[in-house]
């Protein structure tokens, strides 16, 4: 089983992972933080969420297999 | 690497040789080290490793972006390397928990949800601003487009007269692209510190009369049950239009420019959504409008190698750090759908621009607007004119070009201002905690 997690700690808002994948990040209203929507991912979204990783100028994702 | 093994450069980022060789100079400095030593300005490190600026930039154990030139703490010099100013900048040269505090509060303005509330606005100015040129097949980019929308919709969101932002324009670029050696130096520090006093009157005034926007909701909050300090609201409300004026305005400067020679990229960002979102990302890591940011180091410490000492002084250098190969692959090159681009032009860890989500919605409708209703413009080199330092904003004084004429849209600029005056105005006022204050 694949999931993303966000590292609260370490996400500033940039919402990269948003752009590169909304159907896995979501942005919290009151200040654009990331969170993940998705217990699992699919087989599809695997990609998106590893492009999510690569893309964030914190580091703050990491995608588990 | 102990510190007297240090590698000593002359780096200023506020220099001719900067400004003409950007980015040039980011490499020869990394590969001298991605952590050196410029003797310029009393001394400083300069970051220009992005792995590098991803460790050290979320220490804030290690790194002050204190600013008190009064000496009541620690005599730390702020974000500016040489410092600037005898004021605090607002919560930029604040940490945390203090700095946390003022985004709490504003955060609720600048999120990527709230930020849609001022589509309306922008588009309406944006189209103003082409409307008032687009007859006579002439305009300055920066005079006539980039500096208007961005600095109208500041002072829509704080909560000033729309007008008013002409009075800030030249003070809010003077102070970003003067350089220290500049013979116009000591004038730019008396405009600053007028455009600091009228602010301040500003904030006194909204104690009277509050208004919708960052300015009241700045003087309506309490922190363990305390209002916050007139000075941290004054030095935030110019830190504010500092970041709402030049940023933007750089980077679409920058991006028309570069589009000037690249016109077969122009139909694609008007008609692809998508292009245009990474081609935004691009061109801030190319331009990184916000060259970056000085830290001082609060306790001696080794980080990724390298040894620091307690005082020193250090330039997270945003720009040099997005044009490194080993994260963007052939980085003096704009490749407009480049991905992934994690790049660092809103900075790192917590001083993340807070303004990023409205620059890129401005940026991207700007320029979009721009290549759609001037599709062949040229721009005319001779008139053009860079910031002389580029060293705390890449920007440009003047960007005149030619195009075809077209068609007007619709209203002037100055009627688009006195309606959206009144449509802000007929916003009911919101609750006034500072009454009592204001009165005396």
């Amino acid at each position: 089983m694949a999931r993303a997690v966000v590292n609260s700690e370490l996400c500033q808002g940039h919402t990269l992972c948003n752009f590169a994948a909304p159907d896995i990040f979501h942005l919290r209203d009151e200040d654009g933080h990331a969170y993940v929507v998705v217990d699992e991912l699919t087989a599809d979204q695997l990609p998106l969420a590893r492009q999510a990783e690569l893309g964030c100028p914190e580091r703050a994702i990491t995608v588990e297999e | 690497m102990a510190s007297d093994d240090r590698v000593i450069v002359e780096f200023d980022q506020h220099s001719k040789e900067y400004r003409e060789t950007y980015p040039a100079q980011a490499h020869e400095l990394r590969e001298q080290c991605p952590v050196a030593w410029s003797s310029k300005h009393d001394g400083f490190w300069v970051v220009t490793g992005h792995d590098v600026l991803s460790a050290i930039s979320k220490r804030t154990d290690l790194l002050s972006n204190d600013h008190d030139p009064a000496g009541e703490r620690n005599g730390y010099q702020g974000i500016s390397i040489p410092e600037r100013g005898t004021t605090r900048g607002g919560f930029i040269e604040m940490d945390p928990p203090e700095q946390s505090e003022y985004r709490r509060i504003l955060n609720p303005f600048l999120s990527p949800a709230a930020v849609q509330v001022w589509n309306p606005l922008i588009a309406d100015f944006t189209r103003a601003c082409i409307d008032d040129v687009i007859e006579t097949g002439r305009l300055d980019f920066v005079d006539d487009f980039a500096n208007v929308v961005p600095a109208v919709l500041t002072m829509a969101m704080l909560g000033l007269p729309l007008a008013d932002w002409e009075i800030y324009c030249e003070p809010a670029h003077m102070q970003v692209y003067t350089a220290p050696d500049s013979p116009h130096w000591d004038r730019m520090i008396e405009s600053t510190m007028r455009m600091h006093a009228r602010l301040a009157d500003s904030v006194q005034l909204r104690k009277r009369e509050p208004r919708p926007g960052m300015i009241t909701a700045l003087l309506n909050a309490k922190v363990m049950d305390e209002f916050l300090p007139d000075e941290g609201i004054i030095g935030t409300v110019t830190l504010l239009i500092g970041g709402g004026f030049d940023t933007t305005t750089s980077l679409l400067a920058g991006a028309l420019d570069w589009l000037d020679a690249h016109p077969d990229e122009r139909p694609r960002l008007v008609d692809d959504s998508r292009y245009l979102d990474l081609a935004t990302e691009e061109f801030l890591r190319h331009f990184t409008p916000a060259q970056g940011g000085g830290r001082t180091i609060t306790q001696d410490c080794d980080v990724a190698g390298f040894e620091f000492s307690a005082g020193d002084r250090m330039f997270l250098s945003y720009a040099m750090c997005n044009h490194d190969p080993a994260s963007f692959p052939n980085p003096d090159e704009i490749v407009l759908d480049r991905f992934p681009n994690p790049h660092a032009a809103f900075g790192l860890g917590v001083h993340r621009c807070i303004g990023s989500n409205l620059a890129r919605l401005d940026f991207k409708y700007m320029l979009r607007e721009a290549l759609r209703r001037m599709p062949d413009y040229r721009i005319e080199h001779a008139g053009k004119e860079k910031y002389e330092s580029i060293g705390t904003i890449n920007g440009y004084k003047h960007l005149p070009a030619t195009f075809t004429p077209g068609r007007r849209e619709g209203p002037t600029l100055a009627e688009v201002m006195v309606d959206w005056q009144a449509r802000l105005d007929a916003e009911p006022a919101p609750e006034n905690l500072r009454a009592e204050e204001g009165a005396r």
